[in-house]
């Protein structure tokens, strides 16, 4: 909560807020477990991937995890491109005794590869001898690194779209409230109209157009969704502004002369902080569903790049392969329903009255 | 506490899944016209179909029947094999599926292709005469009873059957020729290629009497009876009385006499589900020679089901009694997964596949890379693309070695082009070399090749087939071997289309769909004044005159758009072999200008030959049968030339004898008779 205000600190109220959260247990278990994989997924790199953790080769050791790529003539596999650490590591083992090995993460795929380069290219089922936890796709690439990596991108793009919805809604938002008068109306009458807008469409629409023109990727992406969502917390925004404003401590701070901008941000905007953070679960929720939904029709983020709505879409394709449905499925909805959980916990612990129907 | 905005983006995901899962229920809008009592020669149409042939004198030509010449040369076809089983069972019903409930009854106009045109139209409706199937260059009699050609004056001379009837009965006259040009030139089908295509195709058409006409055509070609012939769709003047400005609207949802062997009634049409074609009652040609033993079934019933996976499903629960061809060849899958050898349907003899070799062009899948563009418009980078593109490995792995890799831009036509092309196989250190010949020389971090100022060897493939994404995706990754990158960009049809017909691809991964034909054709593809608007031209003073020493035209700045030069080729030399090309009257001399023009495109370097399928397979109940040796050479689906029947007792026995648990012989079989050398 180091937001670069001064007076912006947890105050008794809030540190209450936060307790009662703590207490209802199936929001904070759902929370921390939604943070475990938050952190695992940013960490991915070291438990699903192709490159070694380590390796040590001819004397010199090696850590390829990030950074530039190292050529497969480096380690005596003759070609140029990139190393493949797993035929590397099979080759090292047959001559023991050299101190050479590669130490791989405990799922050794990246998304993208094929891991059967020599066989045909079709779906199979979990194999844990080849640690093909979750199976393969119809392309032969690990299952699991693309959920993982998967989730990765929905958590950026759920990020960002949260702080991009807010930052325009809630300005908007608070900036009719506040002014009122005709900025509010004709605000409120344009907003009306663009929340009018059908979502589904006229993202495919805009979408299909901005990857014949632009090339599409996340950030376009996000700005479509960003620019089609921003207007519900608007409302909210606007009418806790306004009735703030009516109170005493905001004359006070006026009658000490402070600027408009400074009564907003760090009067108005912590008290009014409660329903933006009793929104934010479901803003994620409903960003994660958006950017499957936008994969799964095909007008999301370019191929290969590994998605939920990717995988959704090939598993409804190979209903023969039920591996495949099973695990984006299953993801998806665990992810979605601790969300909810999460959401429904701050929305009790937040609820000004005491007694609401969730408890 | 729910928000209008959080109710409306949560349940997205939802929303797409059904998206993807329902029927459109709304594809029909319920009004029906019927046809008009109006007769044809009173309505608006007659009073301007008049005035258009009083215009066109030149092109619509009457003469008298004794103006005929006297020493034509008639020819009927009937020394050529009959292809179907002239003993196959008549009755029964066909159970079928499409995938979007038609949008409209009309053949042409907007929104026509698609749909159910195909068993409408395509594959039912006759022509005058018809390329023989098995028999390339040949025709047979359609509704025409013979035909004489006259190669000195570039006409084909037709006598129509004077038993050729409409399905409502009424007589096929030349009246209906005339009409069915004038319609087609019209602007009212709002259909800018057959305008195009019967103003360019046609001189004149001349009509001697009720049953003879003749139709000369601009250019003469070595098969240019099968050209005048093949695609000569009839309409009935006497059906078209409303024809005019308005024609879209007022025949969305009218059928029209046919006279081929199907058609519509209006109680068989069960909106937004299914479509059940009839067989024309007593049919004319059904006794006749190249058409008896062809559409056998009574009914041909479509239901609308749009999802693959539904279509295998209800298939292998007898609903359908086959399964599409096309989807069954192009998806390994449905072949060898789903529906294996060792099926239970399949094993107890209920559910029997086909392998059939045809001989068609294939489409022409391959990378169409944009000469215009930088870095592009180097011989020695595309010759790298050519290398680094492994479709070797789309075919063997991706198809499991169902699909081989093209050579030229011929393969499948009847005779080779070239005999000695082959593409450059994958071989990323060769592909190196030819990408080090052009200044990438150095690999980055990433493993991509650099030049000396630092540019990355990345291009985009453009693909406006949602359904070939993971064929993309393996050129991909295949390509980083060579240190070059593809970025993937798959669009839907409608913006995909218009991106490539506007040249704004670097590379696009597309196939253009070809029909039978006897010879390729290179002018749409590869003659310059396609690729700039602004190249040739001369006679009439505007831009640049063409050299006659052979000098590139300087002038390539306005790119053209809406042709098929999708490599933006433009190489002086190679359009004056087309152009001869286009013009050779015999085989021979094609042949050989044929070779040239592959070898220039071969060195060019600019299309990466894809892959192709020598072959159809299908998966279909007992209770279908076919002809002996299975289908015809031309054949581009198993359907297209109706000759399978429906066995209505083998179809009550083959159940009853499941539910018993009785089996019969597993029938897996392969048509290998024409299978290309």
């Amino acid at each position: 909560m180091a937001l670069p205000f001064p007076r912006f600190r947890l105050n008794p109220l809030t540190a209450k807020k936060v307790r009662r959260f703590r207490e209802i247990r199936r929001g904070y278990v759902s929370f921390i477990i939604l943070i475990t994989l938050i952190v695992l997924s940013f960490a991915a790199e070291l438990l699903v991937n192709s490159r070694p953790l380590a390796l040590r080769y001819e004397g010199r050791w090696y850590f390829p995890t990030y950074g530039a790529i190292h050529r497969g003539r480096e380690f005596g596999l003759g070609y140029e491109y990139e190393a493949n650490y797993r035929e590397l590591k099979a080759k090292l083992a047959q001559e023991p005794g050299r101190g050479n090995f590669v130490l791989l993460p405990p799922v050794p795929y990246n998304p993208y590869e094929n891991s059967y380069p020599q066989e045909f290219y079709k779906p199979r089922p979990p194999n844990l001898g080849e640690r093909h936890l979750l199976g393969t796709d119809q392309l032969n690439r690990d299952v699991l690194a693309r959920l993982v990596y998967g989730f990765r991108k929905a958590l950026i793009f759920a990020g960002s779209f949260i702080v991009l919805t807010y930052l325009v809604g809630v300005s908007l938002g608070c900036a009719m409230g506040y002014f009122g008068g005709w900025l509010d109306l004709v605000g409120q009458r344009l907003i009306e109209i663009w929340s009018l807008v059908p979502f589904l469409f006229v993202v495919i629409i805009v979408a299909s157009i901005v990857s014949a023109y632009g090339g599409m990727n996340l950030g376009w992406l996000l700005a479509i969704v960003v620019m089609f969502s921003w207007t519900g917390i608007t409302y909210y925004m606007r009418t806790n502004t306004y009735r703030e404003k009516a109170r005493d401590y905001v004359h006070a701070a006026q009658v000490l002369g402070a600027s408009t901008t400074r009564i907003i941000f760090v009067h108005v905007l912590p008290n009014v902080l409660s329903t933006i953070v009793t929104f934010a679960p479901f803003t994620v929720a409903s960003a994660i569903s958006a950017l499957t939904a936008l994969d799964f029709l095909g007008y999301g983020l370019p191929p290969p790049t590994p998605s939920w709505g990717e995988l959704l879409r090939q598993g409804t394709a190979n209903l023969n392969a039920p591996w495949i449905v099973a695990s984006a499925f299953s993801a998806l909805v665990t992810v979605l329903v601790l969300v909810t959980f999460i959401g429904e916990a701050v929305r009790e612990a937040f609820d000004p009255k005491k007694f609401t129907t969730y408890r | 506490m729910y928000t209008p905005h959080f109710a409306r983006v949560l349940p997205l995901l939802a929303a797409a899944l059904l998206l993807s899962a329902c029927g459109r229920k709304d594809a029909a809008d319920g009004t029906s016209t019927r046809p008009t009592a109006k007769s044809a020669a009173t309505g608006p149409m007659a009073a301007d179909l008049k005035a258009t042939l009083d215009r066109e004198k030149d092109f619509y030509v009457v003469k008298a029947a004794a103006d005929l010449p006297a020493n034509l040369k008639w020819e009927n076809g009937s020394d050529l094999p009959e292809f179907a089983d002239p003993n196959a069972k008549k009755g029964g019903t066909f159970n079928y599926f499409i995938q979007d409930f038609p949008r409209t009854l009309r053949v042409i106009g907007p929104d026509a292709t698609g749909g159910i045109r195909e068993y409408l139209w395509d594959y039912v409706e006759m022509y005058p005469a018809v390329e023989h199937p098995n028999v390339p260059g040949r025709v047979y009699p359609g509704f025409a009873k013979e035909w004489a050609a006259d190669r000195a004056t570039r006409t084909v001379y037709y006598r129509i059957n004077e038993n050729a009837r409409w399905s409502d009965g009424r007589p096929v006259t030349t009246d209906d020729v005339v009409f069915t040009l004038y319609m087609l030139r019209s602007p009212h089908i709002r259909e800018p290629w057959y305008n195009d295509f019967h103003t360019k195709t046609w001189e004149k058409v001349t009509v001697y009497d009720r049953h003879v006409y003749a139709l000369t055509m601009k250019e003469l070609r070595p098969d240019f009876v099968v050209r005048a012939s093949q695609g000569f769709y009839l309409f009935p003047k006497h059906a078209m009385a409303d024809f005019g400005p308005d024609y879209i609207e007022k025949y969305q949802w009218r059928v029209v006499p046919t006279l081929g062997a199907y058609t519509l009634h209006e109680a068989d049409i069960d909106k937004g589900r299914s479509v059940t074609l009839s067989r024309v009652k007593d049919w004319w040609a059904r006794d006749q020679k190249f058409w008896r033993g062809r559409y056998n079934p009574d009914r041909f019933r479509l239901t609308v089901i749009r999802d693959m996976e539904k279509v295998f499903e209800s298939f292998v629960r007898g609903d359908l009694d086959y399964f599409p061809s096309n989807t069954m060849t192009v998806v390994p899958k449905y072949w060898y997964e789903s529906l294996p050898d060792n099926h239970p349907d399949v094993a107890g003899g209920y559910i029997h596949k086909a392998k059939f070799f045809n001989q068609i062009p294939r489409p022409d899948w391959g990378l169409w890379i944009n000469r215009s563009k930088p870095v592009l418009d180097e011989q020695e980078i595309r010759t790298g693309i050519q290398y680094a593109s492994n479709f070797d490995r789309v075919a063997n792995q991706f198809f499991r070695g169902d699909a081989v890799q093209m050579n030229t831009r011929s393969d499948g036509y009847s005779w080779r082009t070239h005999p000695s092309i082959t593409a450059r196989k994958f071989d990323p250190i060769k592909a190196r070399e030819h990408f080090a010949k052009a200044g990438f020389t150095e690999q980055g971090p990433d493993g991509i090749l650099r030049n000396a100022r630092g540019q990355r060897l990345s291009f985009t493939i453009t693909t406006y087939r949602p359904d070939i994404r993971d064929i993309m995706a393996i050129l991909k990754s295949e390509a980083t071997k060579a240190g070059l990158e593809f970025n993937l960009e798959v669009l839907d049809s409608t913006t995909g289309w218009k991106k490539v017909q506007e040249k704004g691809h670097e590379i696009a991964l597309v196939a253009l769909s070809r029909s039978p034909e006897l010879f390729p054709r290179y002018w749409e593809m590869y003659h310059g004044s396609n690729a700039y608007a602004d190249a040739y031209l001369g006679a009439d003073g505007k831009p640049v005159e063409r050299f006659a020493d052979g000098k590139p035209n300087p002038s390539q700045k306005q790119p053209r758009v809406q042709t098929n030069n999708m490599t933006m080729t433009f190489i002086p030399e190679l359009d004056r072999l087309i152009e001869a090309y286009d013009k050779a009257d015999t085989l021979d001399e094609m042949k050989r200008l044929a070779a040239q023009i592959e070898e220039i495109i071969y060195k060019d370097a600019a299309w990466v030959p894809g892959w192709a399928t020598l072959f159809y397979r299908t998966a279909y109940w007992r209770w279908v049968k076919w002809p002996e040796g299975f289908n015809v050479m031309l054949s581009r689906t198993a359907l297209e030339y109706f000759l399978f029947s429906i066995d209505t007792e083998a179809r009550e026995q083959t159940k009853a004898a499941k539910r018993r648990g009785e089996t019969f012989p597993a029938q897996v079989k392969v048509f290998d008779q024409f299978k290309e050398k």
